[in-house]
């Protein structure tokens, strides 16, 4: 069965272009201290994408991302320093061994019912970071991994600030498009059915423990690729970044933008990122202002921006067009 | 109304002996019968008789506690629903259970994706076939791109029923498809289940419609307390003395 109706509307194209177009000017338009903040961001979108995926898709809550981001950097660390390997094989690495992590914890969580899933990734999260700040060789323990060679492919190596924003833009762009495809795949529309009704779902032929297990497992493939673009952006890995209030600030990001498309991931991230930047000399009161703006959001937009500016839209609409015609 | 030929040789589903208990409560006793390819078989019975217990049964939904469900010879009866579901046993909800978040389309090609998994997409990969069910169903003029709350009750109700048969199931199992629906409504139900009967899937119909079921199905089953009291062709089971003094009462001659 196909969607017959799929048609590139002109002005979606133009707004792409558009976007496309500052976004790839930014390291023209910026200093390199914003460049670092923009670079910072995009990887955080990889993780705030996942977000979207597990949360926004699946339905399923998880606060062990900051914890898969961390996994994802170490494992990129120590191929690329103890064994040798080279960059782009350990950025593979970093994708699929933190995906498999997740994956396989995702079949031993998801035997937990309801919201219990949620509960074992904070214990996953506290683990992980505990694991970070103790594991000497792997992680370098409280002094961390310093040094952590810039990505290189053959004698092309990204070492300036703007050469990494073009790379890490490039990472981004792909996983965006892959999870908008997953999105129209069976397997996506098996994410969906889980989140709006399992039993349904069930009843449908989904296998639950296995589609929220392929889920989480997306979502460490997604952070664990993040984290490789962190090492070797950063260079210097601490168990100090990769922390439960990280995965909080994650979540802050995806019901900001909202949940309901992988854009939302995408606004929530650039806005919390740039505000933090912009208003630095508040900094100490940032917590309270997280928390004050989240519970002002659930109860005047629970559904983000993104689903704030849908239904200005529709308003908007159908002002234009009344009485627009529904099914009979 | 009713398809004449079905094939009488070999059981699509069978249920021996199942039963089912909530406590004290028996919701099924040793309940068995066969259902056939190309047949529309009716369950029916009062309130709280245990049909759609029944239904969570054969699904896997609930496990059985006794007995044995077989499809096409093979004991299903430890499988998940996930794997009953992709051997061919599709169901629909006395309340639609839609996927309330998503669009039409998408509460549609959940139906054709388990055809996809069950890897028999030949009738979906007809152009006209999701053309074809909508308009039996009478859902032609909605859009898919719709969020699916746009769509009245018995549209959803209805929806559900393509979206059961774009999976190109074995066994097509409708818990009362027609309640709440209008009279037209209704008409599409029926001409969807005629459907099914000429794609050879074995149909089992609970419905407290009596006209419904009298008219469409092949034989039919009355269940009491979880019990069986009797099974037959509509007209014999419309006259069984126990099924009028438990279920029918003045229903079977209003029908008529």
């Amino acid at each position: 069965m196909e969607r017959a109706y799929r048609r590139l509307d002109p002005k979606r194209v133009v707004f792409t272009a558009l976007l496309l177009a500052v976004c790839l000017s930014i390291p023209r338009l910026t200093d390199s201290y914003m460049l670092r903040v923009f670079n910072i961001a995009w990887i955080t979108c990889l993780c705030v994408l996942s977000n979207y995926v597990l949360l926004g898709m699946c339905g399923q809550n998880s606060f062990a991302q900051a914890g898969l981001w961390g996994v994802g950097a170490y494992i990129t660390a120590n191929v690329v320093m103890k064994l040798g390997w080279p960059p782009l094989l350990a950025l593979l690495l970093a994708g699929l061994g933190t995906g498999l992590l997740a994956f396989v914890l995702g079949f031993a969580f998801f035997r937990l019912r309801h919201y219990y899933f949620t509960f074992a990734s904070v214990g996953l999260m506290t683990i992980l970071n505990g694991l970070f700040m103790n594991w000497t060789p792997f992680t370098g323990g409280a002094l961390g991994i310093s040094n952590v060679p810039s990505f290189s492919l053959g004698s092309f190596v990204v070492n300036t600030e703007e050469a990494n924003y073009f790379f890490i833009f490039l990472i981004f762009v792909i996983a965006y498009l892959l999870i908008k495809k997953l999105y129209h795949s069976p397997l996506g529309r098996s994410f969906m059915a889980i989140r709006d009704n399992e039993m349904a779902a069930n009843c449908l032929g989904i296998n639950s423990l296995l589609t929220k297990s392929i889920a989480f497992g997306i979502t460490g493939i997604l952070c664990g690729v993040a984290g490789a673009l962190y090492a070797f952006l950063a260079g210097y890995l601490s168990y100090q970044t990769f922390t439960y209030q990280q995965s909080t600030m994650y979540l802050i990001m995806v019901m900001l933008g909202g949940t309901s498309a992988p854009s939302g991931a995408v606004i929530g991230t650039m806005i919390i990122s740039l505000l933090q930047e912009w208003v630095r000399p508040l900094q100490n009161y940032m917590q309270f202002f997280y928390g004050l703006g989240i519970v002002l959001l659930m109860i005047v937009q629970p559904e983000g921006i993104l689903g704030g500016g849908r239904s200005l839209y529709e308003k908007w609409h159908s002002r234009k067009r009344p009485a627009s015609t529904v099914a009979k | 109304m009713k398809n004449g030929t079905v094939a009488k040789d070999r059981p699509v589903l069978s249920l021996s002996k199942v039963s089912k208990r909530f406590g004290g409560v028996v919701a099924a006793n040793e309940v068995t019968f066969d259902l056939y390819a190309g047949e529309v078989f009716g369950l029916i019975g009062p309130n709280g008789a245990g049909k759609t217990t029944l239904i969570n049964l054969i699904t896997g939904v609930t496990p059985a506690d006794e007995g044995e469900i077989t499809l096409q010879g093979r004991n299903i009866t430890q499988l998940p629903t996930h794997t009953r579901a992709k051997l061919g046993i599709v169901r629909t909800f006395q309340h639609p259970r839609i996927l309330d978040r998503c669009d039409v389309y998408t509460n549609l090609a959940v139906g054709a994706d388990l055809a996809g998994r069950r890897r028999v997409s030949s009738r979906n990969g007809r152009e006209d076939r999701l053309e074809q069910l909508l308009d039996l169903a009478g859902l032609t003029e909605i859009n898919l791109n719709d969020s699916i709350d746009k769509l009245s009750y018995g549209q959803q109700k209805l929806l559900e029923v393509v979206r059961a048969m774009l999976s190109q199931p074995l066994v097509l199992l409708l818990d009362e498809p027609a309640a709440g629906l209008n009279r037209a409504e209704m008409d599409h139900v029926v001409k969807l289940i005629k459907l099914a009967t000429q794609e050879n899937i074995a149909v089992l119909l609970i419905e407290h419609a009596m006209d419904l079921v009298m008219n469409n199905c092949h034989r039919v089953t009355v269940l009491n307390f979880g019990q069986q009291i009797a099974t037959g062709t509509p007209e014999e089971v419309q006259s069984d003395p126990e099924v009028i003094r438990a279920y029918l009462g003045g229903a079977a001659h209003a029908a008529r």
